[in-house]
């Protein structure tokens, strides 16, 4: 039967946006209404809603690529060598996590970063000498995005650095990410020390083997599961991962203990370092969150938010309808808690690829699974659930897989919509550690930030740009 | 006197609350001047033009409010911010347990009960894409704004067509469905009786008299005034006829409009003709909707009626001319095809000579105003100045009931109606309404005539009432 | 303390819900202020006993009734929950207050659901194979009095169903309601000039048939149905059936209503109109 002959034969259920008053008139009427708090899209976007809403190819395209993010199957097959998987790398070629940057713009962390990878991979003698041929251009900076990977904090990835090798057993691709060094002077927070440059090359002499004995003995892991299983366990899968990488060591456990391939005291020591590091997982939860972004991206017409990511002085986001290009604005302040005597001073600008998480339907979209986040990033537990409610507004789907148990194991919200973003002045809600913006500093805080409107306003009409 | 300009950034508020707010500021005693609006251009504008100090808003914009007072001291400003916020507190949509937040879209709000119609009363510029989704989402749309587009209003219609969903509007005001109003509407009592308009105020002026004449209605489905243009080519009201046509529950269908263009009124009566249900084609400015309504009546057999009336206590007024003060183009346009044959040239513009009937609906009268329907203050106002100019001999005023509209339009009138009876003025009421109408007709009716108006239901009559009186005078 | 003051004294406290109300109930509304009585109440429906007749008030959630009064509101709201067997109920122009609850009737809906006309044929093929009797009902002779409306033998057949089967709706009186609800409607829409007569002819037999076997509140939709007035699922089968609507779903939505009232009115709906089909193709079935 048709929609208009059913129109007529029952009584309207009505919602409404704008003036209250043909609502209250409705309910005078004893009919059913549903208001929205409706406020004019984002200045400057209206041109590029509308041309969109013409268009009309804009809601099955983000149906298509948010498919595609929800259909990859990430594992971790192996470890490998950073110089034997990408193509572009070079004994000079550094990646680092965010949009494109140069090094006159980079800020304390990511130079210490550098810095530290110089001197790590034998380029430079002394932290001056590596500033010095840094800021001559002896290095050549890419973002990690640009090459299937991701990097927490800095992110900087240099070839000899072990990297994770995420599969998609559904599909043909391939992420990629550097392992995760723990907490204190490491060189993602930017410091360079000795300790900062002894323990990465512990990591390619004995982690990085180590790792990948243990997958060649017990086969490929499969990261999803894990992750589905640590949100129901208080995780959020960005800045809560003692779960995840607990459940992680438990699957490794096996074969670390008997089985791998590798001298016993140095699978001792993988698992003493795992163990010790709360945050071990993140990286690889990243890079089964970029497995997703990837397969995602290129839908045309299609206004899905494929990556969110921040290099210490930029905020940047790609959307699927848009491909490559970067839509950047300065990163935001985090509205946070600082450790100790730390002050906002103190901080530097947002910095890392983590935001893939929250690209993903974790992080910040998944905090009312792990209210107890907010000791950690300030705020309610009440608030925590609020916020990750909110979330549902902007995004295309519910997660099949990540559920919360408090909202009756309602999917997380996946799948950002720059469109409802500009349209409902709603932001992507971030969790995220401050870094100290002297270098080597390390962590100096943790708290909440919002991405930045300028980025999808001028996704937008960028994408709008691309529509014929 | 304490002048204070204040930003508030990211607050939004629809237009017709923060009139309703400006109107509640003001009346705070010790504010002399008030405005609290969303800084838009054209706000910012009537800011300067109020006196106020520009600086304060030069980063404003239209995302943010701004609140303009000019008070007599601290204690009123403070009063007035009390106000402003009791005025601004609204009724969040049930959230369904752990408080969530509101719905930011009609889209979201629409999934939260799963709606079958989307009503949009937002800016005009930012009605289409809340329609689109609305459509794509399988939806049927009503579109109260009107200053949208018109390739955009035949992008919606044309994707409806395409669908099966009606696309009502834009710029449509009323639409009933199984007695349920949308937008300005009468209460109607159930009937078998449809409904297909262009003009909101003559679907209600419709419904009136039916229902005075004790016939239902059933449905009355808008189309928005630019349906019948000849770049839309009554896409709605095709689909409407079509949809009333099968519709069992109705058995006569009449359709409304104000004269379409040639092509597109032979369109219409094509498809009414090739209707097996008996259609009254009722296009005002070649007849009147009374006559249409007597043309319904005629075909369901029932015999002409007699449309109430509550005629003045007295006759006596003095010469002049006629005063036509409306709340819509509708009813003026009506009233000027009724009057003009009597009363020769009638001028529709404040400062004509002669005869006049102002549309106080038109945007020329509602800047910063809700419409004249809810917000009486421009035609009181006008009101008191026809009654103190000599030159006027005769009031013409609508007063439309229902759902939407005024509370007690008849109170605020009232006190007016007598200065002006009192000052020789004969005042002619056209009152729209239903039985069923929250406000109480027969009430309101009551309230003005005491006053001393005299009070018709048929708007074609009041017209005629007044063009009589004003002719009765002129030969004294 | 009259009923008017006992609504002044109480204005303060009401808590004022707009409602909808069947048309069929109108004339119980229009006269003076009366009191009622509460038969039974629920969170989702209060039964009231008002002048002779059964008024439902009713949640929006709930199955709308020929004889209700819908709130705007959802039993989740709990506003009937404040009614109790025993309180008081005042009856007045376009309200009544249930104790603290006043219900303000400010729309009204038709009971008779309106449908197009259609033939035999079409009906024939609506119907295509949906069950017309539930297990333990024996409609035989119903049919049978269908087919040859015969006033009498309609009343003889209603004897044997009324009351039988347990619940405020016996199954038996809910196949009788279909069949007769389909009979008034379906017959109209066929043109059957037969089948409306009988029902006029066995009104009253009928109704007082339902008074004395069965309870109150079925013998009041037992009323309703010979008039044509059912509730609004059942509304949407009798039009899907006339060609108006999906046949299934409405078929479906009608079966879930209450436990047994459902899939008994419905297969007594398909009765009645498999009685209207058979008496226009039976030679001597019917004077038409």
């Amino acid at each position: 039967m048709s929609d208009l002959s059913h129109l007529l034969d029952g009584e309207p259920i009505v919602a409404t946006a704008g003036t209250d008053m043909l609502a209250e008139s409705i309910e005078q009427q004893g009919a059913q209404v549903t208001r929205s708090d409706w406020r004019p899209p984002e200045a400057g976007t209206e041109a590029a809603l509308a041309a969109l809403a013409a268009d009309g190819r804009n809601k099955e395209a983000n149906t298509t690529a948010v498919e595609r993010l929800l259909a990859v199957r990430p594992q971790l097959v192996d470890v490998s060598v950073a110089r034997d998987v990408f193509p572009d790398m070079t004994p000079r070629t550094f990646f680092h996590a965010g949009p494109p940057l140069t090094w006159d713009r980079a800020s304390g962390p990511m130079r210490g970063a550098i810095i530290g990878a110089m001197i790590y991979e034998g380029l430079a003698d002394s932290p001056k000498d590596a500033e010095a041929k840094a800021a001559r251009g002896e290095i050549e900076l890419s973002p990690c995005h640009h090459h299937g990977a991701v990097g927490p904090m800095a992110g900087v990835t240099s070839p000899s650095m072990p990297v994770a090798v995420v599969a998609d057993g559904a599909g043909d691709g391939v992420a990629y990410s550097t392992l995760n060094e723990g907490l204190g002077k490491v060189l993602r927070y930017g410091a360079f020390a000795q300790e900062a440059i002894d323990r990465l090359h512990w990591m390619d002499a004995v982690l990085g083997p180590v790792m990948s004995a243990v997958l060649e003995s017990r086969g490929p892991i499969d990261l999803q599961s894990l992750i589905a299983q640590a949100l129901q366990m208080g995780d959020d899968g960005h800045n809560r991962n003692r779960a995840v990488t607990s459940l992680f060591l438990r699957d490794l456990g096996g074969a670390l203990v008997d089985g791998a391939d590798a001298p016993v005291d140095q699978r001792a020591e993988v698992f003493r370092f795992i163990d010790g590091n709360d945050h071990f997982m993140l990286n690889l939860v990243m890079a089964a969150g970029k497995l997703g972004s990837d397969a995602a991206s290129g839908v045309p017409a299609s206004s899905l938010v494929t990556v969110m990511a921040r290099n210490g002085t930029d905020f940047g986001i790609r959307l699927s309808g848009t491909g490559e290009e970067w839509f950047v604005a300065p990163a935001p302040p985090v509205d946070g808690l600082y450790l100790g005597s730390f002050t906002e001073e103190d901080a530097s600008p947002d910095i890392g690829d983590s935001t893939i998480t929250e690209t993903v339907g974790l992080g910040g979209f998944a905090m009312a699974a792990a209210p107890a986040i907010v000791g950690f990033v300030g705020g309610t537990a009440a608030g925590a659930v609020r916020r990750t409610l909110a979330m549902y507004e902007i995004t295309l789907a519910e997660h099949p897989m990540y559920q919360i148990p408090m909202l009756e194991f309602r999917g997380t919200p996946v799948g950002i919509d720059a469109a409802r973003v500009v349209r409902t002045g709603v932001l992507p809600q971030i969790n995220t550690g401050v870094a100290g913006k002297v270098p080597g500093t390390g962590m100096v805080g943790a708290g909440l930030v919002e991405a930045p409107m300028e980025c999808f306003a001028q996704a937008m009409r960028a994408l709008s740009a691309t529509l014929d | 006197m304490i002048a204070r300009v204040e930003i508030h950034p990211g607050r939004y508020h629809d237009s017709v609350r923060l009139m309703q707010a400006s109107k509640a500021l003001q009346n705070v005693e010790g504010i002399t001047d008030a405005l609290v609006a969303m800084a838009t251009e054209l706000n910012l504008s009537l800011l300067a033009d109020m006196g106020f100090d520009m600086d304060a808003v030069a980063d404003a914009g239209p995302n943010d409010l701004v609140l303009a007072l000019r008070a007599e001291d601290e204690g009123a400003i403070a009063t007035a911010h009390q106000v402003l916020d009791d005025a601004l507190t609204h009724k969040t949509a049930p959230s369904g347990g752990l408080d969530a937040p509101d719905p930011k879209t009609a889209g979201s709000a629409a999934a939260v009960a799963d709606a079958n119609v989307v009503l949009l009363s937002v800016p005009g510029e930012h009605a289409f894409v809340e329609a689109m989704e609305a459509l794509e989402a399988g939806r049927h749309v009503m579109i109260f704004s009107d200053n949208v587009p018109i390739e955009q209003e035949i992008s919606l219609k044309t994707y409806g067509g395409d669908h099966d969903l009606l696309v009502m509007g834009p710029d449509c005001g009323t639409t009933i469905i199984n007695g349920i109003g949308l937008g300005f509407a009468n209460a109607v009592e159930p009937g078998s009786v449809s409904m297909v308009g262009a003009s909101g105020t003559g679907i209600q002026q419709m419904c009136a008299l039916l229902d005075d004449a004790g016939v239902g209605v059933r449905h009355a489905l808008g189309t928005g005034s630019r349906d019948l243009s000849e770049d839309v080519g009554a896409a709605s009201t095709l689909q409407a006829l079509e949809a009333l046509e099968e519709d069992p529950a109705t058995d006569l269908i009449v359709v409304i409009s104000k004269p379409p263009a040639d092509p597109v009124a032979e369109k219409v009566r094509q498809a009414a003709a090739a209707c097996s249900k008996p259609v009254v084609v009722t296009f005002m400015g070649e007849t009147t909707l009374e006559e249409g309504a007597g043309e319904v009546l005629a075909v369901l057999g029932k015999p002409p009626a007699e449309y109430g009336t509550w005629p003045a206590a007295n006759d006596d007024h003095r010469p002049g001319f006629v005063r036509g003060l409306f709340s819509g183009g509708t009813l003026s346009s009506e009233a000027q095809f009724v009057a003009a044959p009597i009363l020769g040239e009638i001028g529709s513009h404040e400062g004509d000579e002669g005869h006049t009937f102002i549309d106080y609906g038109d945007d020329e009268y509602t800047q910063g105003r809700a419409h004249p329907m809810i917000d009486q203050t421009v035609r009181l106002e006008r009101l008191a100045a026809a009654t103190r100019d000599d030159s006027v001999g005769v009031i013409l005023m609508d007063v439309v009931l229902g759902y939407g509209a005024n509370a007690d339009p008849a109170a605020e009138l009232a006190p007016l109606i007598e200065e002006a009876v009192t000052a020789g003025a004969a005042v002619v009421v056209s009152l729209c309404g239903t039985r069923g109408d929250p406000q109480g007709r027969d009430a309101q009716a009551a309230a003005l005539n005491t006053a001393g108006a005299s009070v018709f239901l048929s708007n074609a009559a009041a017209a005629r009432e007044a063009a009589r009186l004003a002719t009765a005078r002129t030969s004294a | 303390m009259t009923a008017r003051a006992v609504q002044a004294r109480c204005t303060s406290l009401l808590v004022r819900v707009p409602a909808v109300a069947s048309l069929a109930l109108r004339p119980l509304f229009v006269s003076e202020t009366a009191t009622a009585s509460v038969l039974g109440a629920s969170s989702h429906a209060v039964w009231l006993h008002v002048g002779g007749d059964v008024v439902v008030v009713s949640t929006r959630d709930a199955t709308r009734l020929p004889n209700g009064v819908e709130i705007a509101a959802t039993s989740e709201a709990g506003l009937l929950d404040v009614v109790s067997h025993g309180a008081s109920v005042v009856v007045g122009p376009g309200s009544l207050e249930l104790g603290s609850l006043a219900v303000d009737l400010v729309r009204w809906w038709d009971p008779r659901p309106a449908l197009p006309r259609t033939t035999s044929d079409d009906l024939g093929v609506a119907i295509g194979g949906l069950p017309h009797s539930v297990p333990g009902i024996n409609s035989g002779a119903l049919r049978s009095a269908l087919v040859a409306a015969s006033p009498d033998d309609l009343v003889d057949a209603s004897m044997t169903l009324l009351g039988r089967g347990p619940g405020l709706t016996p199954e038996g009186d809910d196949v009788l309601a279909g069949a007769l609800a389909a009979m008034r409607t379906l017959g109209t829409a066929l043109g059957s000039r037969a089948a409306l007569t009988m029902l006029d002819d066995a009104e009253g037999a009928l109704a007082d048939a339902a008074g004395s076997r069965t309870t109150t509140f079925s013998a009041a939709l037992i009323r309703c149905a010979t008039r044509g007035e059912v509730a609004a699922p059942a509304g949407g089968l009798l039009r899907a059936l006339a060609g108006r609507g999906d046949v299934d779903s409405n078929h479906c939505d009608l079966q879930r209503v209450g436990h047994t009232s459902g899939p008994a009115l419905a297969a007594g709906i398909v009765l009645g109109a498999q009685s209207l089909i058979e008496a226009e193709t039976t030679p001597n079935g019917g004077v038409q």
